[in-house]
């Protein structure tokens, strides 16, 4: 361990930083780096010394321990309650799988729902879906804490009086009597886009009864755009389906595919199999302004305002078909004229996608790339779709406005022109169009309610209840049909009629979870020609371009108040509780700004004020603003996070113009963005395809990976025998883990599944920013710069730049094109881990099969564990976040219980004479105990915690192994059976990144994967032997591209591991 | 000047009385923690129906699985529905008023409020349906049921008393068909049973791969 490198030459090898405070090496970074924890982490801030702190807390103890022999200390006396009628086939305890979809704008994704004890505990992809592995995305994830939102609209409302239901659904009966006598006369239908045949079904017939009534659909995030460019450029009605997996080359224009766009879980699926490093690898090329984890994981990334995206595709266009072409300036012409030829060379197995952000001109010269390229049927798909009414709500000036869902306030910032005599709204919270709404009914989640929508390919999944509404919400499809005026009222009478079919064919449609055969494939050619652009005026320090973009938590604002989607770190920015206004560094220095100054952006006579955030790989002068931020209403949780985007925002996601001020304030930005530096270590490896290839094709096949190792400083031999080697002998299995880096994607799905799993606490704003996020997986990001942009194109002559001081290296331009790579960070698995043999009460221990196991009952949290991990994976309670109330994540820090008044009376007084009450209200508690996993342990303050393979599934697969054994030694779970458990980040990894299983049986994928040549082990120089290993990533570069470079990572780990000196020498 | 202060000559009496706490703690906290009181040994709850095991498992010999439905497919073993109880009840003393919790119950759906006997600490994740089906019988952890007219916990249940089998299956694995014949016994011999039950279960815990585990994660996670 002493021959680490000393500090000089490890700064002089950096090759990865992963914050531009990292790559400046400011003060505060570094003292980030030096202390084991973040200050503020590992003290007490309030106002009370530490030492005060114990004499209160012993004073408690000797209390406490006076009440021994009271009643405090006895067991408590536990209630059982069977069923009155005991009801059939029922088993408490038992597991239960229900097959279902969530409903997107333009899709849906379907689901298989874990129930326990009929309650819906977790959301996993249906991998029998035709073309699934079960992956989902974000969204899915995160949904189920929607369902247990104590913040959810439970009140039928009239203006602001609570009515009975019955009065309420009295009321909608009347209003469909009176709509039926005047025809809907004034009456305007408001809803998000859906795919549903039942509402499409309903909505029809309104429009029959009441013709006079209109229906308008309006979406924040319009991902219409693909369908209606889709339907212009063929002449049909027809929507796109994008075959990443089958396209060899392929040209995003300003297309967030793998993030921004929906059925992003679709496309990373499909683009992780075609982009697998070996012979058939493809390429990506990515053309945009913000810096988005589709551009993450391009082969070559073309930095340009968004505004220019449609001249590069004209000019790609033109060079397709042989025309002149003409780039706009400051874009390099080989890049676009290489990046043709590349497309043209692959023919029909190139796809060009076009982004949501960008105007129908892009959208249609992107079909017609495709269609010069012979694409069209091959890589892109296209199915039959239902026209999309057009119409512009805004300008309707209805009397009465009837709103589906959506929260049209807000986006808005007002209600349509002026504003309708009556509003009557179905919503899922009491948010800012319930506050101007003259009626408000609850809407019924998801998985509440039964509904039906078709897949991105049109296939038909059902949508199935896997609980009572919880506060009696009322679906969609009743909502309609009440005011439409059916006698039909009930959702699943309505999904069931519009199914038709037999009851079996029916109950076959519920089990599966979706209807085979569905899918509409359509053949078209494209019409028309491509349209001609305006050629846009570039941006500068006086007009900046604006991009508004989908967050990648918020969707359009409806999962604010969502703490998991909240605390979730961005996969790119890595910011959590916030958004910002990303600009590049040219941007900053040019405007004199740096991150957290709060600017105000002045567009069309429109401003909104945010901290700014600056971004690597940001285009220059190009503003990017997430949506979704700044509600004024959207519950205790996700009031007042962010700045409110739509203030500016005028249906353009893209408009150039805009003018930035300083206020001269500035707001703390909580990140997890330094948190635990690798400190220059070969974390990621990775590899050009050519080498690759290389590499393989000798005999035996060569591992790049390892040859990192060598740059490692000598492995010594272990002084004693590692006492697990011992124990796994009595085991019939070894669990282990391995990460293809070449197929993650940096989505961060797996965040979400695994805090939907294992009951991990959302912990707040204050205690991110004091680096004690409780995520058990850690998505890092590394960025990665192109030597030769540097001043000194030398590459080892790292000198030139230690001469420089931190704020001149941080506003250099060689780091605006970065490079960024992701890496999923959870606990390795070592198999002489060195958390264990510093627990002082064995609380971290070894089971037989591989796994560092944590006892929680155990722990007493000293924190050495965490001290001495190498990876830096263990989580700590620092208090009882599970109790901490809502109102509190996004306030100031939480205070010790002992030291906190609540209503002008100590907390600690009140604990004393009631022990019972607790912190959060009751009908809060409630609500989050009923969205836990009761296979995992809550765990509570002061305890340690971390991955643990999802050892509750492991323990499921082996009793259930075990139980169907009997009497028999077939107990061993074997891949090729099916019975070998999938951990939760696992099932839910869209991209397949993630395998874990066996590795004592040489056929088990995870074996295998560890074979591959580019398996290696983080860190593997400590000696840990990690169970978890990775799969280096490869890279697919086209060596005709202007930016085209060797694999430099490998030279620059050989300038790094090979100068290890001692400090001395 | 001496380099210790005069306090320090009151120092052998402080350490000393600072020893005879410490010992009186230490023995007082063994002695009550490490009991079967503290255990709850022998815990004997009064129940809001006299249901006597005794009778219906004992005399009437009826399985424990005809209400304990549960126990081979879930960890948790299961408390009947009151309609379970009315199955027999509606024909047999029909008119007992001792049954007019358990009548009323099958009526309205209202559920008996039961009082948990045998209970784990929330942190020990145990399951019934593993063991059940791998030849532990139910008196290795109830005892005999079928003679308790009101049921009370007969073994420490602690965590030495779990590993006191796990470390040591061969003298508790028995023919799964035999799980819930509590008095059930090779021989009434009391050395040949032992003979036998070492015969049998050293030969299953080879043929079953019976490797029962001693890890955290076998019950804690």
């Amino acid at each position: 361990m002493n021959n680490l490198p000393n500090s000089t030459q490890e700064m002089s090898g950096r090759r990865y930083w992963r914050s531009l405070d990292e790559l400046a090496d400011t003060p505060e970074f570094k003292e980030w780096l030096h202390r084991e924890f973040p200050k503020g982490a590992s003290e007490l801030v309030d106002d009370v010394s530490r030492r005060h702190f114990l004499k209160i807390m012993s004073a408690s103890f000797a209390l406490a321990g006076l009440g021994l022999a009271g009643a405090g200390c006895r067991r408590p006396v536990e209630k059982l309650e069977p069923f009155g009628k005991q009801p059939e086939n029922y088993v408490f305890g038992a597991l239960e799988y229900y097959a279902t979809a969530m409903p997107t704008r333009i899709g849906a994704v379907p689901l298989v729902v874990r129930a326990y004890d009929n309650r819906p505990i977790k959301i996993e992809g249906n991998s029998m879906f035709p073309g699934s592995n079960g992956g989902t995305d974000r969204y899915a994830q995160a949904s189920i804490l929607n369902l247990y939102d104590p913040d959810r609209a439970r009140r039928y409302l009239a203006g602001d009086k609570v009515v009975p239901s019955e009065d309420a659904l009295k009321f909608l009966d009347g209003l469909s009597s009176q709509m039926a006598a005047d025809d809907g006369d004034g009456v305007a239908f408001l809803a998000e886009s859906s795919t549903s045949p039942s509402r499409a079904r309903l909505q029809k017939i309104i429009a029959k009864k009441f013709p006079k009534s209109r229906w308008f659909t309006f979406d924040a995030i319009n991902s219409a755009i693909h369908q209606k460019a889709a339907s212009t450029a063929f002449g049909h009605s027809v929507k796109p389906e994008f075959n990443f997996n089958k396209a060899k080359v392929i040209l995003s224009l300003d297309c967030d595919f793998l993030g921004g766009e929906d059925n992003a879980h679709n496309h990373i699926q499909k683009f992780a199999t075609g982009h697998k490093a070996g012979e058939n690898m493809s390429r990506l090329y990515v053309v945009e302004s913000l810096f988005t984890l589709t551009g993450m994981n391009a082969d070559h990334r073309l930095r340009i305002p968004a505004s220019f995206v449609g001249a590069i595709a004209a000019a790609m266009l033109a060079q397709a078909q042989g025309s002149p072409v003409s780039v706009p300036a400051g874009v390099d012409a080989s890049w676009v004229t290489e990046c043709a030829k590349d497309l043209v060379a692959a023919g029909k197995d190139a796809l060009v996608v076009a982004g949501q952000r960008q105007p129908m001109e892009v959208h249609l010269l992107a079909y017609a790339i495709n269609s010069a390229l012979g694409s069209i049927g091959a890589t892109l798909a296209l199915h039959a779709a239902e026209e999309i009414p057009e119409g512009d709500f805004t300008t309707a000036s209805p009397n009465t406005l009837i709103i589906l869902g959506g929260n049209p306030a807000y986006y808005l910032n007002k209600l349509g022109a002026a504003k309708p005599q009556q509003v009557i709204r179905l919503g899922y919270y009491e948010d800012e169009t319930a506050a101007v709404s003259d009626w408000h009914f609850p809407a019924a989640h998801y998985l509440e309610s039964w509904g039906d929508a078709r897949t991105w390919d049109g296939t038909l999944v059902p949508i199935q209840p896997l609980i009572q509404p919880l506060f009696g919400g009322l679906d969609e499809l009743e909502f309609l049909a009440r005011i439409a005026g059916e006698s039909q009222t009930s959702a699943y009478e309505i999904v069931r009629t519009t199914f038709g079919h037999t009851d079996e064919e029916w109950k076959k449609f519920l089990f599966n979870g979706f209807q085979r055969g569905q899918a509409r494939t359509a053949k078209h050619a494209f019409k028309g020609d491509a349209p001609s652009l305006s050629s846009p005026s570039a941006p500068s320090a006086t007009s900046l371009e604006v991009v508004f973009f989908r967050d990648a938590k918020m969707d359009d604002g409806f999962y604010a108040n969502n703490g998991w989607m909240q605390e979730l770190p961005d996969p790119v920015t890595k910011i959590t509780w916030d958004n910002a206004v990303l600009v590049s560094h040219k941007t900053a220095t040019t405007l004199g700004v740096k991150n957290g100054d709060l600017v105000e952006i002045a567009l069309n006579g429109q401003t909104v004020t945010g901290p700014i955030w600056v971004q690597p790989g940001m285009a220059d002068f190009s503003l990017g603003l997430a949506l979704g931020y700044g509600r004024e209403k959207a519950g205790r949780v996700g009031t007042s996070v962010g700045f409110n985007a739509y203030k500016i925002f005028n249906g353009k996601y893209i408009e150039t113009g805009a003018t930035i001020r300083k206020t001269g304030m500035t707001h703390v930005i909580a990140t997890t963005q330094s948190h635990w530096s690798m400190e220059g270590r070969p974390a990621v490896r990775e590899a050009n395809l050519s080498e690759f290839l290389a590499d393989i094709s000798k005999t035996p096949p060569e591992n790049f990976a390892e040859e990192f190792k060598d740059k490692e400083p000598p492995v010594v031999a272990p002084l004693y025998p590692n006492p697990f080697d011992e124990a796994a002998k009595t085991a019939f299995q070894q669990w282990g883990m391995a990460v293809d880096l070449g197929a993650c994607v940096g989505c961060g799905t797996c965040v979400l599944a695994c805090q939907s799993e294992n009951n991990i606490p959302i912990v707040g704003k204050d205690q991110i920013s004091r680096g004690r996020e409780m995520h058990w997986i850690r998505i890092d990001r590394y960025y990665t710069t192109d030597p030769k942009k540097k001043n000194n194109p030398t590459l080892l002559d790292w000198n030139a730049d230690e001469n420089k001081s931190d704020n001149e290296q941080q506003f250099e331009n060689w780091i605006e094109d970065v490079q960024a790579v992701t890496q999923p960070m959870f606990c390795q698995m070592c198999e002489a881990a060195p958390c264990e043999n510093v627990c002082p009460v064995n609380a971290t221990s070894h089971d037989e099969e591989g796994l560092n196991v944590m006892t929680y009952n155990r722990c007493i949290g000293t924190r050495y564990c965490s001290n001495n991990c190498p990876y830096k994976v263990r989580r700590f309670n620092y208090f009882d976040y599970n109790k901490r109330p809502l109102e509190d994540l996004n306030g100031p820090l939480y205070p010790t219980p002992l030291l906190h008044k609540t209503g002008g009376k100590w907390d600690m007084a009140a604990w004393w004479k009631d022990r019972q009450a607790p912190m959060r209200s009751e009908d809060e508690w409630d609500l989050i105990k009923l969205s836990k996993n009761p296979d995992v342990t809550v765990r509570m303050r002061g305890v340690m915690e971390k991955c643990t393979y999802c050892v509750q599934r492991i323990q499921q697969a082996e009793i259930s192994q075990k139980v169907k054994a009997g009497a028999s030694g077939n107990v061993r779970l074997v891949e090729a059976q099916g019975t070998i458990p999938k951990t939760a980040c696992q099932q839910a990894c869209p991209a397949g990144a993630i395998v874990f299983g066996d590795i004592t049986d040489p056929n088990s994928t995870v074996s295998r994967w560890k074979q591959q040549p580019r398996n290696y082990a983080v860190l593997a120089d400590l000696l840990t032997k990690p169970r978890t290993t990775y799969l280096a990533r490869v890279r697919n570069p086209n060596p005709a591209m202007p930016d085209y470079h060797e694999p430099y990572t490998t030279e620059e780990y050989k300038a790094f591991g090979g100068s290890v000196q001692t400090p001395d020498s | 000047m001496s380099i210790f202060p005069k306090w320090t000559n009151w120092l052998p009496l402080i350490l000393g009385a600072g020893a005879a706490l410490s010992a009186g703690a230490v023995t007082a906290g063994v002695t009550y923690y490490f009991t079967p009181k503290y255990t709850n040994d022998g815990y004997q709850p009064v129940q809001p129906v006299p249901f006597s095991h005794k009778v219906h498992a004992g005399e009437l010999g009826l399985d424990c699985r005809y209400c304990h439905n549960g126990v081979e497919k879930s960890w948790f073993s299961n408390l009947p529905g009151a309609s379970t109880c009315m199955n027999c009840h509606s024909t047999v003393l029909k008119d007992d008023p001792r049954l007019a919790i358990v009548r009323e119950s099958a009526a309205t759906g209202k559920p008996i409020t039961w009082v948990q006997v045998h209970h784990l600490p929330e942190y020990a994740y145990f399951n019934h349906s593993v063991h059940v089906a791998r030849g532990i019988s139910c008196v290795e952890c109830h005892g005999r049921v079928d003679q308790m007219d009101e049921v009370y916990e007969a073994k420490p249940l602690s965590m030495s008393f779990c590993l006191d089998c796990h470390r040591d299956p061969a003298s508790h694995i028995r023919p799964p068909s035999k799980v819930t014949d509590l008095g059930w016994q090779w021989s009434q011999d009391a050395e040949r049973n032992e003979q036998m039950q070492q015969k049998f279960g050293n030969n299953a815990v080879h043929s079953w791969n019976v490797r029962t585990r001693e890890s955290c994660s076998t019950c804690h996670r």
